[in-house]
């Protein structure tokens, strides 16, 4: 396991690791670290897979009249 | 400076994602939408204020995240700052993994990432006092970075980050109860 990261870094780095928040340098420590160790590596799985629950979850489809609303907003303040 | 006739053409391909954020933020369809369409007339008139080549998206942000915040916050000048209970760290992952063997806690994570649904995910975020939810939304749904988020909320970028790491523990610690009242993690671990 690197010295760099341990199980206790990883842990508390996951969020900022998948954020994409860390310098290089700490990032490939923990990377490093997710390689080697499965524990923390199942961990950074699961709120990596949770992440992209809640954005599929929260991307919503716009009502089709929006867009022209908006459109005819400023079609009127530009007459 | 921006060109006002190329407003249409350059800020309209946020709209729908403009519409999801506000929808979390006003907890409605009718509202949502007033508060898109109230955001690009805004921006439409300041548009010639807009520096060109920098961030277009994150400036329609500020405007949605001003008149949000201006719009249903009118009974108070202060901030309404709301204050969320302690819990642990990855909660909910915590409470998944404390089963006998690392295998048997794999197919609860895997059962729970597939059994909640979306209307559990919408509640968890929505329940979040304001203070909490823009930047989990401007963070988890739209992807900007801290530096991003402390310009679009106009806070600090320490206070992006620890309310960012509380406010996703405490949605950690609803989609807990929820996947607990689906039946989805074993009754032993249900045990606070």
């Amino acid at each position: 396991m690197s010295k760099d990261c341990d199980c206790g870094d990883a842990q508390d780095q996951i969020y900022q690791y998948l954020d994409a928040e860390l310098d290089e340098h700490t990032s490939s420590a923990v990377r490093g670290h997710l390689e080697d160790c499965d524990g923390c590596f199942d961990s950074f799985d699961f709120h990596r897979r949770l992440k992209i629950i809640i954005r599929t979850c929260l991307t919503e489809d716009m009502p089709e009249t929006l867009e022209q609303k908006v459109r005819e907003l400023i079609r009127h303040e530009i007459a | 400076m921006a060109d006002q006739a190329n407003f249409e053409r350059d800020a309209l391909q946020y709209s729908r994602q403009l519409y999801s954020a506000a929808l979390r933020m006003a907890r409605n369809p009718s509202d949502a939408e007033d508060l898109v369409q109230e955001t690009f007339l805004k921006a439409y008139r300041a548009y010639d204020t807009f520096q060109e080549g920098t961030n277009l998206k994150a400036w329609l942000y500020r405007i949605l995240t001003n008149t949000f915040i201006n719009k249903y916050r009118k009974d108070s000048r202060r901030p309404a700052e709301v204050d969320l209970g302690d819990v642990e760290d990855l909660y909910l992952y915590r409470r998944l993994g404390s089963e006998d063997t690392a295998e048997a806690s794999r197919t609860t994570e895997d059962r729970v990432l597939d059994g909640l649904v979306e209307s559990d995910i919408k509640a968890a975020v929505e329940e979040l006092p304001e203070n909490f939810r823009l930047p989990v939304l401007l963070a988890d749904l739209e992807g900007f970075s801290y530096k991003e988020i402390a310009e679009i909320l106009d806070i600090p970028i320490g206070t992006v980050m620890s309310r960012l790491h509380r406010g996703r523990k405490a949605m950690q610690k609803r989609l807990w109860e929820f996947a607990s009242q689906r039946g989805l993690v074993p009754e032993d671990a249900e045990r606070p």
